[in-house]
């Protein structure tokens, strides 16, 4: 049992540090962390930002050399993560391209896909978004309905998604369509790569609750994308989508990572207010609840270092992850309601009225996604219960 | 950055569960709750010739020389089974501390026994108050020529009926609310005149004793570290106890998790196994959960105490409350798990549940070590209540 990281971990970890000083937004470190309201600010500001990243060298971290990466190892990828945590850094516009379709073209994509898309997708020059959830098809995702019809060399698109994130600033669709209608569900959906700058595309944003505009609806109306566009085979794109996710290497860590700095947050804000003229934290019952929670997220990054050391043992990710997402994101919304408790009356005031850091109220409603974005909770037991533990499998249809 | 059992570590607890099975697994707990107090006898001897009962004890006195990591695996096989026996008070209370503290002679009289599985050992820590305090400690050792002669009397003492030598923290001087003035004396049952009070406890595997101290004499030789300065090295050997209790306890909840797995899928009832039942199913899925953090936290608490870490106390801590907790909730979701069966005698899942619970507030509740936890961060001075600290 080793908790080090090696000198060319720490070598690495030091100079992204040393970037994040000269290059994160005035004022960012010191704590002054606020993305605009604005949703045309706001678009310009994640540009800004995931364009600094890649002109820094630090997306896509893991591609390989020849394509624009730094051939990232695991554990770098990890450091890189604990270290974006650690400074609170803004979300990679792009990362729906740089960590998943990326390396999926790069696995498996045509010559013409990696020279049209790859170097767009590392630079930010096309932002990408994942068209899988329909309003019939959430969870059960193999229901999607969204149909793709061949004319051609052609294939005409009808049908709509929802949820997508990012899809109003995106280029790009990763989309999964039906080509098939007989035969298993699964066994008739293929992937396409489709251009979003068309006119059978219609975007729509949905406000969540939170009051952002980060996901959408998407309309297909006839819009087009053509054979090349395909990626895999057709009828394979259930296969396809699995590889897509297996490319998902590090949201677990960062989602742990994430934890451990809320709690040092949480801390802090227990520090900072007063009951009866003394600090919360003197309090017994909100220490009690402190060392609750330390414990939890410390048994969670454990629990993830672990599974990390399994999969680079193995040379791959096993079911685990599951049971990270599952407790991380649930914890997550436990620290989150803490938070916005121990504000007290004041606890409801939010944006620029909020009495202690708006982020709080933000990231308080924020989490009422973790659970159910990715793969809801149930999902994520009824995965950990028959693949890790062999139970019964559920009722499918 | 490696967070895994080494190949050494797997093959202990492959050898433990062997040598368990070989015994009877749960039929070890069974027959000395039914009385037959000889199994530990023969528990101690298999330990013994196995090497596991020196595992941390240098090699100059017969032991492996290994490391608190290297108990984890043993201790987990033993919560698996609910093996009854203060092999943790042995290996992980008096084993650290006579290696750490013991005079040459304590060394060379104690730790070969030990290794050979000759010689059991337990902690009497409470008294009347139950407080886990320095206030608490009011058990008085006054020095008369070259012994001490003790006058109290401790309670709850594990195992107190069968064990060798007793560790017996008391009073030596300093005022009756401080630190300074505590002593650790070894205390051998056989030589002492010691009165000994069964008690019945739900937990019928670990017996609990009332032991009063009349004019017990001891020699001053007896005596484990500094004179006045014990309450340190009791906190250091409690540190290394509660690791051990939490490694035990992450075996127990392996072991329930696994039996409501297993009963899930072959139980039926509406013509399917229960497992296919989400109510069933999502809740032995939150055993498992508890079970992976539970085991995450006594590895980090066993690697602290391994490497004498800074963060050995809030480690520790942080281990036996969660784990406390979590194995008397997976215990009880077993027996829901198993319906009417799990509510009987003859079916194994009380056992668990039992262990779990009289584990809970033994060397600290949770709640006492949250705000241990508290005190180690330093979330500003211990403001806890008294009566939080039992
Ligand atoms: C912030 C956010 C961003 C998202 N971004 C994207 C994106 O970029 N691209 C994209 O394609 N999708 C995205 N999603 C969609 C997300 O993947 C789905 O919301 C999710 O898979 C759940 O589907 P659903 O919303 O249809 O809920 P449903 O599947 O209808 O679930 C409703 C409830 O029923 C439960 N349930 C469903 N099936 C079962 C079962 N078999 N057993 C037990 N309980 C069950 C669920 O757990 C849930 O509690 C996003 C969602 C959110 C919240």
């Amino acid at each position: 049992m080793d908790f080090a990281y090696t000198e060319s971990e720490l070598a690495f970890q030091k100079e992204l540090r040393a970037w994040l000083e000269e290059n994160l937004p005035e004022g960012w470190l010191e704590g002054k962390r606020v993305i605009p309201e604005d949703d045309n600010q706001k678009a310009a500001f994640l540009r800004d930002w995931y364009r600094k990243l890649a002109e820094g060298g630090w997306s896509g971290i893991s591609w390989p050399k020849e394509y624009g990466g730094r051939g990232a190892s695991l554990m770098q990828e990890v450091i890189y993560e604990q270290e974006m945590a650690r400074v609170k850094a803004p979300p990679a516009l792009n990362i729906i391209g740089t960590a998943m379709v990326g390396p999926t073209l790069l696995q498996i994509g045509t010559d013409y896909q990696k020279e049209r898309y790859i170097e767009k997708i590392l630079n930010g020059e096309e932002i990408w978004c994942q068209g899988y959830s329909e309003p019939n098809a959430g969870s059960d995702l193999a229901a999607i309905q969204t149909k793709a019809v061949k004319k051609g060399d052609k294939w005409i698109i009808n049908g709509q998604k929802i949820w997508t994130s990012y899809a109003h600033l995106a280029d790009r669709c990763f989309l999964l369509a039906r080509t098939e209608n007989t035969g298993k569900k699964h066994e008739g959906i293929t992937a396409f790569l489709v251009d979003m700058h068309q006119e059978g595309v219609e975007t729509r944003t949905i406000r969540s609750i939170n009051d952002r505009r980060d996901f959408n609806e998407m309309f297909f109306n006839d819009a087009i994308a053509y054979d090349a566009d395909i990626v895999g085979e057709v009828n394979q794109g259930w296969k396809v989508s699995l590889i897509l996710l297996s490319h998902e290497r590090v949201g677990v860590a960062r989602q742990t990572f994430r934890l451990q700095k809320q709690f040092e947050e949480l801390v802090e804000l227990a520090k900072s207010m007063k009951k009866n003229g003394r600090p919360l934290a003197a309090d017994p019952l909100v220490r009690q609840n402190l060392a609750i929670f330390r414990t939890k997220t410390k048994a969670l990054l454990f629990n993830y270092y672990r599974h990390l050391t399994n999969t680079i043992r193995a040379g791959r990710p096993g079911p685990e992850g599951s049971m990270d997402k599952l407790a991380s994101s649930e914890l997550g919304q436990e620290m989150l309601a803490y938070a916005i408790s121990l504000q007290g009356a004041s606890g409801t005031l939010w944006k620029g009225d909020a009495s202690v850091d708006q982020n709080w109220q933000q990231e308080y409603l924020r989490s009422f996604a973790y659970t159910i974005e990715g793969g809801t909770s149930e999902i994520q037991k009824n995965i950990v219960g028959e693949r890790i533990l062999g139970l019964p499998k559920d009722i499918k249809y | 950055m490696d967070f895994a059992l080494n190949e050494e570590q797997l093959m202990f607890q492959e050898t433990t569960r062997q040598f368990l099975e070989s015994k009877g697994d749960l039929a070890i707990p069974r027959d000395y709750m039914n009385g037959k107090k000889q199994v530990l006898e023969d528990l101690w001897n298999g330990l013994g010739s196995l090497g596991f009962m020196g595992i941390n004890i240098s090699e100059t006195y017969g032991g492996l020389g290994l490391g608190a990591l290297s108990l984890v695996p043993i201790l987990e096989e033993m919560g698996r089974s609910v093996v009854p026996g203060p092999y943790p008070e042995t290996v992980a209370f008096a084993v650290p501390l006579l290696e750490a503290y013991g005079s040459a002679e304590q060394k060379e009289k104690y730790l070969p026994e030990i290794a050979a599985g000759k010689r059991k050992f337990s902690l009497a820590l409470l008294e009347e108050s139950g407080e886990l305090s320095p206030s608490a400690i009011q058990l008085k050792a006054e020095q008369r020529g070259n012994e001490y002669v003790l006058q109290g009397k401790k309670i709850l003492v594990p195992y107190a009926d069968i064990v060798d030598t007793l560790i017996v923290p008391v009073r030596t001087g300093g005022t009756s609310q401080a630190e300074y003035g505590i002593s650790l004396i070894l205390v051998d049952c056989n030589q002492a005149n010691l009165t000994m009070q069964e008690l019945q406890s739900i937990d019928e595997t670990r017996k609990l004793v009332n032991v009063s101290f009349q004019d017990v004499k001891v020699p001053n030789t007896q005596l484990l570290g500094m004179e006045n300065e014990g309450w340190a090295i009791l906190e250091t050997g409690l540190n290394h106890l509660n690791a051990a209790f939490a490694s035990t306890m992450v075996g127990g909840i392996e072991r329930v998790v696994e039996m409501s797995t297993e009963y899930a899928k072959t139980r039926q009832q509406f013509g399917q196994p229960i497992g296919r039942f989400q109510a069933v199913k999502h809740r032995i899925v939150d055993m498992k959960l508890a079970l992976e953090s539970s085991r995450s936290l006594s590895y980090y608490a066993s690697w602290a105490a391994e490497n004498n870490a800074e963060e050995l106390s809030e480690a520790v801590s942080m281990a036996r409350s969660f784990i406390s907790e979590a194995y008397i909730k997976a215990a009880g979701a077993n027996i829901q798990n198993h319906g009417g069966m799990g509510f009987t005698w003859e079916f194994d899942c009380h056992l668990f549940l039992k262990r779990a619970r009289s584990l809970e507030n033994h060397l600290g509740s949770p709640e006492y070590h949250r705000e241990k936890i508290a005190v180690e961060l330093g979330w500003s001075e211990n403001v806890i209540p008294e009566i939080l600290m039992s």
